[in-house]
């Protein structure tokens, strides 16, 4: 998440050295360190904060997964039932997040760009899986999907029922993260690339592309990230079968509930890795296309 | 010509904004858009490039009806106030922008770039990113962009309007001298009368949404078709019904030319080496006047002397549309 932000603001934050009296220097040197007093306050009061709410909890858990070694992971991760939890959680986290990649950059487009009535009232709406507590949006996909589906739709205790409930509670992540940069995004520039002979379509690839993937790689590691911890939106209507429907978070749960703090630790950790891959992933491959152009 | 605009109209909303503007630019020259702000300036030179459409009359752009065309199509270059750099792309690449899409062979498009940026003297930033530019550095990055494409022609609006006025001077300067090397025929926007003065050929002065006059320089300064463009082009002030410049204002402390206006000094004000008189005729009327601090000392003008003032021999004046503001 954070390494998906710092693309934002990595450009401004080079440094804008003058006229070009020593235009190579400006490009390569390190800034050596530049904090002010304030600053160093600042800095100081985040590592401790960051380090109360974040290392420290995961340095826990990574310590009780190792107490046992590495035999302790190998044995979690050949546990059929626990490898088919991590696959159906991850494969559908990813698929979730590219389909919000696409989905949540259209419906920033079109809320920033398009004129319709209702826009405000959609404008609004989008926030709600977001905002609604996990259970409530659960209760919601059990009440059009399930057994007693309105719609006849039965999607219950399947595969997508998890897909579902992913893409409906990560809907907003993208979109939020795309439409202000959009907004800001000014029309002179569109306009300076038409009138140099550019299609709508290039400049789409070539100009407003670009600007858009840090903020498209933010919200997607967002969106991942809130899809492979996802638990009270799909639990009902999931039905949390093993080998077929069950994730992560139920599979960590059901360890806990057992007892097996140990093995409960080992899958949190592999989780951990996962979620840590992707973000960084995403972070190449948003460096790569915005400084293509 | 090289621009012919026609009986253009331009409304937004119930706003007119361009009301039946026709005006043409000869080829191969500087022509200044000059106006007050909201005069419809910019939607003039947008009209042109096709980046807004006007409700009737048409645009030919050499000698090619380019009314329907879309700006992708009427190969003009389109320089804007705020720079409009693609801010991911290095100072190169902003430049080969429009050589890319036309698809030309790297080594031409390189070449191209490079002479470019020579023009503009960048060549030693080619490689930066547009946030590590001055905005006059930026701007000029911006200008070798649009000429990169050979437009027929050039289009600026307020191309220095966002920098400080030592930077805008300089530049504008070097736009002259770009202009003569280059000759691509070029209008840029302006609300700045000197600017207009001193780079332009030909200026037109545009005002609410309509051209007041079309001339040289000093065809607008020596012959102003109207009390605005008189009024636009410099400093004047009011005597007798008629608009003058303050500097063709006689002064005398004695009743000595005929139909001269008796007042008395109200104020005197030295800036520089001139000095700037406020007479307060028996009229009425505020008249503001100019000289010279060696003039003034021999007149011995100051506040509350009896003067006569009265147009000099041979002083431009319009009549006054305005009524007279006492
Ligand atoms: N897109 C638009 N929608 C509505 N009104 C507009 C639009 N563009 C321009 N106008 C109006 O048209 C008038 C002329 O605007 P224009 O931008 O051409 O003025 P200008 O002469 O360039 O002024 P300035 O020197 O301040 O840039 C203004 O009153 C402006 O409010
Ligand atoms: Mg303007």
């Amino acid at each position: 998440m954070t390494s998906a932000l710092a693309g934002v603001t990595g450009a401004a934050a080079e440094p804008a050295s003058r006229e070009g009296r020593r235009p190579r220097r400006s490009r390569r040197a390190t800034p050596r360190n530049t904090l002010t007093k304030g600053a160093a306050l600042g800095l100081g009061v985040t590592m401790v904060w960051f380090s109360i709410l974040v290392l420290i909890p995961l340095a826990a858990i990574v310590a009780t997964a190792s107490e046992n070694g590495w035999s302790q992971y190998v044995a979690t991760l050949q546990n059929p039932q626990t490898w088919a939890a991590i696959k159906l959680t991850v494969g559908q986290a990813l698929l979730v997040t590219v389909i919000n990649i696409v989905m949540g950059t259209v419906i920033a487009w079109v809320l920033v760009r398009d004129r319709f009535p209702g826009k405000a009232i959609l404008d609004v709406i989008i926030d709600v899986p977001f905002a609604l507590p996990t259970i409530v949006a659960g209760l919601v996909l059990l009440a059009l999907y399930g057994p007693n589906s309105p719609i006849g739709v039965h999607w219950a205790n399947t595969e997508r029922a998890v897909f579902l409930a992913l893409a409906f509670v990560t809907l907003p992540f993208i979109v939020r993260t795309v439409q202000p940069v959009l907004e800001e995004l000014e029309s002179d520039v569109e306009e300076a690339a038409a009138s140099l002979g550019a299609s709508r379509t290039t400049i789409i690839r070539r100009i407003v592309l670009p600007s858009l993937t840090p903020a498209i790689a933010a919200g997607a590691a967002l969106s991942f990230a809130r899809a492979i911890s996802e638990y009270g939106s799909l639990v009902l209507l999931s039905g949390n079968l093993p080998f077929r429907t069950e994730v992560v978070s139920v599979r960590v749960l059901s360890f806990i509930e057992n007892g097996n703090t140990a093995s409960a630790a080992a899958l949190a950790t592999i989780m951990l890795a996962v979620a840590l891959l992707v973000i960084v992933v995403l972070d190449i491959v948003q460096r790569r296309v915005s400084r293509r152009g | 010509m090289s621009i012919d605009v026609s009986g253009v109209t331009k409304t937004f909303g119930d706003f007119v904004a361009l009301d039946d503007v026709s005006v043409s630019l000869p080829t191969g020259q500087l022509t200044a858009l000059l106006g007050p702000s909201g005069g419809g300036k910019s939607t003039l030179l947008r009209v042109i490039a096709g980046l807004e459409t006007a409700d009737t009359g048409r645009v030919t752009i050499e000698g090619v009806d380019a009314t329907r065309l879309p700006p992708q199509k009427r190969n003009v270059g389109f320089v804007f106030q705020h720079y409009a750099v693609f801010k991911h792309m290095t100072v190169a690449k902003n430049v080969a922008f429009g050589l890319e899409i036309r698809k030309r062979p790297k080594a031409e498009i390189a070449a191209r770039v490079d002479e470019l940026l020579r023009l503009v003297h960048l060549s030693q930033f080619s490689h930066r990113l547009p946030s590590q530019l001055s905005g006059g550095q930026r701007q000029r990055m911006a200008l070798a962009r649009a000429l990169a494409v050979e437009p027929k022609v050039l289009l600026l609006d307020e191309p220095f309007g966002a920098l400080d006025a030592k930077v805008r001077k300089e530049l504008r300067d070097w736009l002259r001298r770009l202009h003569d090397e280059v000759h691509v025929t070029t209008v840029f926007v302006t609300h700045d009368q000197e600017e207009a003065m001193e780079v332009a050929d030909e200026i037109v002065v545009i005002n609410d949404g309509r051209v007041e006059q079309v001339g040289t320089p000093d065809q607008l300064y020596d012959e102003p078709a109207n009390d605005f463009v008189m009024s636009f082009l410099g400093e004047v002030t009011t005597l007798g019904g008629v608009l003058l410049r303050p500097h063709d204002v006689h002064i005398s402390t004695t009743p000595q030319l005929a139909g001269a206006a008796e007042g008395t000094v109200s104020r005197v004000l030295r800036v520089g080496f001139e000095v700037r008189v406020n007479v307060l005729t028996d009229d009425g009327e505020d008249v503001l006047l100019v000289l010279t601090r060696t003039h003034a000392r021999q007149l011995g003008i100051e506040p509350g002397v009896r003067v006569w003032v009265t147009p000099a021999s041979g002083a431009l004046t319009v009549p006054s549309m305005k009524a007279a503001v006492g």
